[in-house]
């Protein structure tokens, strides 16, 4: 219930700000080749969706953004689990990508396009790095937050070490592992975005890029609009899944 | 002209709830003499704490008053009233003496004087070596006492303690209980009492006022004619064990009502 | 020393070595990976420039992080104090944290220019969330005793704010400061690399695009010594703040 009451309270901050725009437009307080009315804009981006070549460039990101996940989660929560688990190793290395998630990655890119050159690779490896360091560190964390007494009650019970990974582990870390990949999804999304902006030639980033440069303000708003819908809507979801993963755990 | 401090007329409290309006108190009255040591007990959730709200006033009454010196309280009277909580709620990053002083810094004291009085009510509850300890550095009967000395610190005629000592061991309990009697002989405060001790409520006070719930109200007034100083060997006194009997047989009642 | 951390000098070591034998034996081609004296031959040939370059990025930081501090600990703080709304504040800001700050620029552009303004707006917008939300969920942690106590002491509504929960608040808030300005440093550095005619970013991108090597790499580690440098002295500010929170935990 608490969810839902959420959840109707930011849909109606987000009309509440499309309201707020179409009333400054109306009111012809701002120039209209700089800010289009909401509506307007509504009509262009309802256009775009109908474009086989918007659509395409829509379709290469979210491919280079499902690519850099699919990579950068089973790797990152395997080295996380690894270090919270083999404690010598992780705490060698622990304090490195703590390091490493410190340091932002945005400021290599121009590395990447030096050492991969520009397209597809440059930019899922230029994501998969973004995401990583995040989701290896939350998942060393949540190892280290599993009870050590769950483990030991599991082991009088006679628990084989298969059966406390699967059902002592993994539930009692989920929770925080779901924090990570959420996060790192959102690193990721910047990650690709930033690289399609600088240098590329497809992806809805350079499309952003080239509309602002053109001033073409109606479409590059329609941009932004659907690109705050779908990772609003990306966060969320994952956020749900945490609240679902996290049920039945005592703080 | 009788010398009361506290004074409670016909105080009722109606807290509005979703599930609809919840009579918290109901028609208090009673009054407390000056230098008098008054225990209320009463059922979980009869009210006490909020009637403590009520004296301070951090809470508005539905109807009825608080009076204080024969003042209507309306807010928090800080130089009239000293409170004290269950939890010491000491500011972590504040020394001892600096938790102390913290009242005074709040209404703008010297510097200097607050120190100087922070330090003398340190050592009046017994830690004098501790007036630059962190509260993360104190035990938690020491932490009461910190706590004890600010409620102190603005040299208040009354002390309201809600449960102060519920979260302590018991022997650590039984201490402070005789380091606030002696800190009242030495300092002539009037106070009022809350606890779930029926021995620490008859042990300590004057008087013992016993609630009842739902609503909340005053069900019996105990006066304790033990002489002071009161000794351990009187909580084994006749007396003694008729009165708790007595309060555990009302409250007994009223939890089952 | 500890043995972990022994362990890491000597890897860091390593990659250094690493660096120079890469290089030296020309495993790699210098145009992706200079040997390390292709950056001091940077830093002699145009290290004025370079320092020209710092100043300006430093100067567009110090500004947006004049505005974006304030302006997110004071929403922050406004309503994580306002009880009946900062559930949905704090839910309508974490919303908004996830959308890519990236994706505004170009419109930052459109509206005020390629000068130092978009970038310090940008600056800004991407500071601005993790502060305000740490803020926020920091007041909103604060214990209500605290606000009793304070009250009954006579304390008035603006004494209880500043004196007590502000300063309960006050490592959420530090942790916000440090992630926000991290964030700030390195957007505007971004947003140099994107598109302008200043700042260490132009710096990089510019020399990028000639293939001097040297001078992209020297860039990137200036950039980077700064935002560690900054980083260091904020969780040493952190750590300060917290040391009493610390040992207050075992009761
Ligand atoms: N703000 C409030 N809103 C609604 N009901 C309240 C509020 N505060 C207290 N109550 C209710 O009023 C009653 C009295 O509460 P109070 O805290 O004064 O009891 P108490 O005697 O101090 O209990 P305890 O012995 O457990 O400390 C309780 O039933 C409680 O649920
Ligand atoms: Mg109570």
């Amino acid at each position: 219930m608490r969810l839902s009451v959420l959840l109707g309270a930011q849909t109606g901050f987000f009309l509440l700000l499309a309201i707020v725009w179409e009333s400054i437009s109306r009111l012809e307080l701002a120039d209209p080749r700089l800010l289009p009315s909401f509506l307007t804009v509504l009509g262009v981006l309802g256009d775009l969706l109908t474009q086989r070549d918007f659509l395409m460039d829509l379709g290469i990101t979210g491919l280079e953004v499902g690519v850099a996940f699919i990579i950068a989660a089973p790797l990152g929560v395997s080295i996380g689990f690894l270090l919270g688990e083999k404690l010598f190793l992780g705490q060698i290395l622990s304090p490195m990508f703590h390091f490493m998630l410190s340091v932002p990655q945005s400021i290599f890119l121009p590395i990447f396009m030096l050492l991969l050159g520009i397209g597809f690779l440059e930019k899922v490896v230029f994501g998969v790095t973004h995401a990583i360091f995040v989701i290896i560190v939350t998942t060393t964390a949540a190892v280290r937050t599993v009870p050590r007494d769950y483990v030991t009650v599991a082991r009088t019970f006679g628990a084989t070490p298969r059966q406390i990974y699967l059902r002592v582990y993994l539930p009692a870390m989920l929770p925080v592992v779901m924090t990570g990949l959420r996060l790192g999804m959102i690193f990721n999304i910047i990650g690709v975005l930033l690289a399609e902006m600088d240098a590329s030639r497809a992806g809805i980033g350079r499309r952003l890029f080239s509309w602002g440069e053109g001033f073409q303000l109606d479409l590059l708003l329609a941009g932004i609009l659907l690109v705050s819908a779908l990772t609003i809507i990306i966060n969320e979801v994952m956020r749900y899944c945490e609240h679902r993963a996290a049920r039945g755990h005592v703080a | 002209m009788s010398s009361e401090v506290i004074r409670v007329e016909n105080l009722s409290k109606v807290y509005s709830t979703r599930e609809g309006d919840f009579h918290a108190l109901d028609k208090l009255s009673f009054a407390i003499e000056e230098g008098g040591f008054v225990s209320i007990v009463g059922p979980s959730g009869c009210g006490k704490s909020t009637l403590l709200q009520l004296l301070t006033g951090l809470l508005e009454p539905t109807s009825g008053q608080v009076l204080i010196d024969g003042i209507e309280v309306r807010k928090p009277l800080p130089e009239k009233t000293g409170v004290m909580f269950q939890d010491a709620t000491l500011l972590p990053w504040l020394t001892a003496e600096e938790n102390v002083a913290f009242p005074l810094s709040l209404c703008g004291t010297d510097k200097k004087e607050s120190q100087r009085r922070a330090r003398d009510l340190l050592k009046l509850v017994g830690l004098g070596d501790f007036i630059n300890h962190r509260p993360a550095e104190l035990s938690g009967g020491m932490r009461q006492r910190v706590a004890i000395a600010r409620g102190l610190v603005r040299d208040p005629r009354i002390l309201l303690m809600d449960e102060p000592f519920a979260a302590l061991d018991e022997q650590t309990r039984f201490k402070m209980g005789e380091e606030l009697l002696w800190i009242w002989q030495e300092t002539r405060k009037t106070i009022l009492f809350i606890t779930h001790g029926l021995t620490e409520a008859i042990y300590l006070s004057d008087t013992v006022l016993v609630m009842g719930t739902k609503p909340g109200r005053i069900i019996e007034v105990i006066p304790v004619d033990l002489p002071r100083p009161r000794t351990f060997e009187m909580i084994s006194s006749e007396f003694f064990g008729k009165a708790r009997n007595r309060i555990w047989k009302l409250i007994q009642e009223e939890a089952e009502a | 020393m500890s043995k972990p951390s022994l362990i890491r000098y000597a890897i860091l070591l390593a990659l250094i070595a690493l660096w120079f034998l890469v290089t030296a034996m020309e495993w790699v081609k210098p145009i992706q990976l200079p040997p390390p004296a292709g950056l001091w031959a940077a830093w002699q040939a145009d290290g004025s420039r370079f320092l020209d370059a710092f100043a300006l990025t430093a100067a567009e930081i110090a500004v947006a992080i004049l505005i974006a501090w304030p302006l997110g600990i004071g929403v922050g703080a406004v309503f994580g104090s306002l009880r009946a709304v900062s559930a949905v504040a704090s839910a309508i800001l974490g919303s908004l944290f996830a959308v890519p700050a990236i994706i505004l620029y170009p419109l930052f552009i459109a509206w005020v220019g390629m000068g130092p303004e978009s970038k310090v707006l940008f600056g800004v917008i991407a500071g601005f969330f993790p502060i305000a939300l740490n803020t926020l969920s920091g007041v909103r942690q604060v214990d209500e005793s605290y606000v009793t106590m304070a009250r009954a002491m006579g304390a008035s509504r603006l004494q209880v704010f500043y004196r007590v929960v502000l300063r309960l608040a006050l490592p959420s808030v530090i942790s916000g400061l440090r992630i926000g300005t991290a964030l700030i440093m390195i957007s505007v550095v971004v947003s140099e690399m994107l598109a302008s005619f200043g700042g260490l970013g132009y710096m990089i991108a510019y020399h990028r695009t000639m293939f001097d090597t040297g001078h992209v790499y020297l860039g990137i580690l200036m950039a980077l010594l700064t935002v560690l440098t900054v980083n260091w002295l904020l969780s040493m500010l952190e750590s300060h703040f917290s040391k009493w929170q610390e040992r207050g935990a075992d009761l």
